[in-house]
């Protein structure tokens, strides 16, 4: 059971309500709530925000393509997970991504959580524009995309 | 009798009457600082491929942005998509055909 969406911050912000509503479900016993935030430091910069870019069908396909995954990579089969990434600028403190997953043993859910967010992080198409306190701004530097160049 | 195959027909269809194609590239993150809009279009020649449309970029960074350096790895770091595909280097362009570039990632 797989839900994921693009979230344009201007329309709505993310609801770790509606996670815990998603997964809910008495056929798991273990329950994992991560969520990426945005914060006030990084690499010795005052930060006052973050605004998100996305390939947005590109993510999604991706988000699609990772859960698959889980069933061969790591053989867990029975699982609810609920992804969703925002777009759009974001202020201190506010969710950029959250990640719930339910799986019948704790095991499982912390691996499963765990794989998502790392794979998300190498091959989901979203990029991050740093805010800074003297009204600068700054793409994050990123790691290109694995692929067959030829 | 088989047609030879440099036939009048044949040499205008396929080689003089080919024009030069479009494409548009659409802008994401890093990249977007190339335009003022959320894509760029190039004509190109026939056959152009992906390798093709980095030298483009490139060309149009120089005229436009004086060479900027960081760009010029923005484009030489990046992927480009088609159709929803991370396509390769050797990719044949289409006419009109809409591919996006994807930079260096860092989401969550």
């Amino acid at each position: 059971m797989l839900h994921t969406k693009i979230i344009d911050i201007k329309d709505k912000k993310l609801s770790l309500v509606e996670a815990e509503q998603f997964i809910s479900s008495s056929d798991f016993g273990a329950s994992i709530f991560f969520s990426g935030t945005v914060r006030n430091q990084n690499n010795n910069k005052s930060v006052t925000g973050i605004t998100y870019d996305s390939h947005d069908s590109l993510v999604l396909k991706s988000f699609e393509e990772i859960y698959n995954e889980a069933d061969q990579k790591l053989n867990i089969r029975d699982k609810a997970v609920f992804i969703e990434h925002a777009k759009g600028y974001l202020n201190l403190g506010e969710i950029s991504i959250i990640i719930a997953v339910a799986c019948k043993h704790r095991d499982e859910a912390y691996i499963l959580s765990r794989y998502i967010i790392e794979e998300i992080k190498k091959r989901s198409p979203i990029w991050k524009k740093e805010h800074y306190q003297n009204n600068e701004t700054d793409w994050l530097k990123g790691n290109p995309i694995q692929y067959e160049k030829n | 009798m088989e047609k030879p195959r440099w036939s009048t027909k044949f040499f205008k269809k396929n080689i003089l009457i080919k024009k030069p194609m479009k494409v548009q590239i659409e802008l994401f993150g890093a990249s977007r600082e190339f335009s003022n809009q959320n894509f760029l279009e190039f004509n190109i020649k026939n056959d152009s491929t992906i390798k093709d449309i980095r030298k483009n970029l490139i060309d149009y960074l120089i005229k436009n942005f004086n060479g900027n350096e960081n760009f010029i790895k923005i484009v030489n770091s990046s992927v480009f998509s088609s159709n929803d595909n991370i396509i390769s280097d050797n990719y044949k362009i289409t006419n009109n055909e809409k591919i996006a570039i994807i930079p260096p990632i860092g989401g969550g």
